[in-house]
């Protein structure tokens, strides 16, 4: 373990360094390279990927997340197990398009962060601040994004026990632009025609998706992502033999549930094969 | 003033007297493991006393809040930091104590012309079982006791701070008598309160010297509650969960107490 210098710290303001200012005064964070001053789109092989999608909408029980489980390096896919959809703290959740390691880092240091912040700061962050937590990490990261590098693109979602208790729902953009949505969100290369399936459910199913029971959300969950799979190579949806099944999550004022692979194998059968 | 040799020894001593004259007023801490976790309690008014360090650390303090507040975060920061990197399993109390905290405290104290930090800790560990648990006292002058098994004494499964040795000792020798590790939680909490009791009544010049009779504690125990709070943590030792830190609601408390 590190040792620490004679003189402490100093915190005159009563608030201490975030997590990640924590990490950069240790030296703990990469250091997007200096700019070389060419035009990011310069290389015309660069487009940039976020292979995979993930979707999130609001119903009766809070709020449902889903993610398929391929991960894809090119034409190539390099793992059929990936998990994109990951929990922060208990109740939060964060699902992420775009580069893994990129991503599975900013997931470990936003645990940290609230951890840490509750922990130093002796109060549970807000739901205002965790929103702006992840949103200042994709800031942050916006130099390797510019490099071609280390895009992602996430959702977040948490459960506010605040003065209104209720489940929220946030995308972000690569920048760090975070917006709160209503009902639905998706991302990743497979969006399109999740956000289709979403919108068209909400407005013309049997009835709006805020108002599906647990089972009627992950039917919705799982066709919406084998239509993704179906045109996107890069999102894995169902693998029927190797029964590998998307990851689904839902966050609720209890917390966080992940939903067992029995059981979504099982509706799986019944409602979508 | 203290070029020569015996006058820093002198400027030393000094300041290990001013030091524990601030400290002796320092209400006890008391933490005991028990079958599903580990306890810490103490009395107050308002000021916190107990935290959480990380995962499975916890930590009780006595002193100047000043310099409690920086100990507590460098300790929270070398954790995290050390948990971000490598992984949670390698955060230990044992390296955190004797590597980072301890040579700190030890130079602040001995360079005179600085200013020493005015803190005792009692840091706790939850182990995977209870043989593991850890309880650690760490002194301004950065000397470090364990419950460890060593040549004076056995292993034991609690740790106690307060405002002198002489109450600490005899905290000590209360827990060792009264104490057993396999106490359920209830139990437990009143070991923990009466070791605190025990504590308190051996503070200040007029404190007792031995163990006081049972219903002396009880009758003090009882005066005690009547003008402070309990402040109660637990550490659980429940390994499906990460995060072992939990503050007791004063409706545990007093439902563990049995009024």
């Amino acid at each position: 373990m590190d040792s620490i210098g004679l003189a402490l710290d100093q915190n005159p303001s009563g608030a201490s360094d975030d997590f990640p200012a924590l990490l950069r005064r240790r030296g703990l964070l990469p250091a997007v390279p200096a700019q070389t001053g060419m035009a990011p789109t310069a290389d015309p092989a660069w487009i940039p990927t976020q292979a995979t999608t993930i979707l999130a909408f609001k119903f009766q029980g809070g709020v449902l997340v889903a993610g398929d489980r391929r991960a894809t390096s090119g034409h190539t896919v390099v793992y059929d197990r990936a998990d994109k959809v990951l929990e922060i703290d208990r109740h939060s959740i964060m699902a992420i398009a775009g580069v893994p390691a990129t991503a599975w880092e900013m997931a470990r240091v936003l645990e940290h962060s609230f951890q840490f912040f509750r922990r130093t700061q002796l109060q549970e962050m807000s739901v205002d601040g965790k929103v702006r937590a992840l949103s200042k990490l994709l800031r942050d990261n916006f130099g390797f994004v510019l490099q071609g590098v280390g895009i992602v693109v996430p959702i977040f979602a948490t459960y506010d026990s605040g003065a209104d208790p209720s489940a929220r729902l946030y995308f972000y953009d690569a920048m760090g632009a975070q917006f709160e949505v209503a009902d639905y969100a998706a991302t990743g290369s497979g969006s399109p025609a999740v956000r289709g399936i979403l919108y068209y459910e909400n407005n013309w199913g049997k009835k709006p998706l805020v108002k599906l029971t647990e089972d009627e959300a992950v039917t919705v969950a799982l066709r919406a992502l084998d239509t993704a799979a179906e045109s996107d190579t890069a999102t894995g949806g169902v693998d029927r033999n190797a029964k590998i099944f998307p990851v689904i999550k839902i966050v609720s004022r209890g917390g966080i549930t992940t939903l067992p692979e029995k059981r979504i194998g099982a509706l799986f059968k019944r409602t979508v094969a | 003033m203290i070029e020569e040799p015996y006058r820093w020894v002198e400027a030393i001593a000094n300041r290990a007297e001013y030091i524990e004259t601030q400290l002796a007023a320092g209400s006890p801490i008391a933490a005991v493991g028990y079958r599903d976790g580990i306890l810490f309690v103490t009395l107050g008014r308002g000021r916190q006393k107990v935290f959480e360090i990380y995962d499975r650390i916890a930590m009780g303090a006595i002193g100047h809040p000043g310099d409690i507040e920086r100990l507590r975060m460098a300790a929270i920061e070398l954790a995290s930091a050390e948990g971000f990197t490598r992984s949670a399993a390698d955060v230990s109390l044992r390296r955190l104590a004797h590597y980072s905290l301890s040579p700190v405290l030890k130079t602040a104290f001995e360079q005179v012309y600085g200013a020493p930090y005015l803190a005792r800790i009692l840091f706790a560990e939850i182990g995977a079982k209870q043989e593991s648990d850890l309880f650690l006292r760490l002194e301004y002058d950065g000397a470090i006791a364990t419950n460890s098994a060593n040549f004076e004494q056995t292993r034991q499964d609690f740790g106690a701070i307060s405002g002198t040795r002489q109450s600490t000792e005899l905290m000590e020798k209360f827990l060792q008598a009264e104490h057993s590790a396999g106490a359920t939680f209830e139990r437990a909490m009143k070991i923990a309160l009466d070791a605190w009791t025990v504590g308190h009544l051996a503070l200040g010049d007029g404190g007792v010297k031995e163990l006081p009779a049972r219903d002396k504690i009880l009758s003090e125990r009882k005066d005690r509650l009547r003008t402070a709070g309990v402040e109660a943590a637990v550490l659980e030792r429940d390994d499906k969960i990460a995060l072992r830190y939990r503050g007791l609601s004063a409706t545990e408390i007093r439902s563990a107490l049995g009024d």
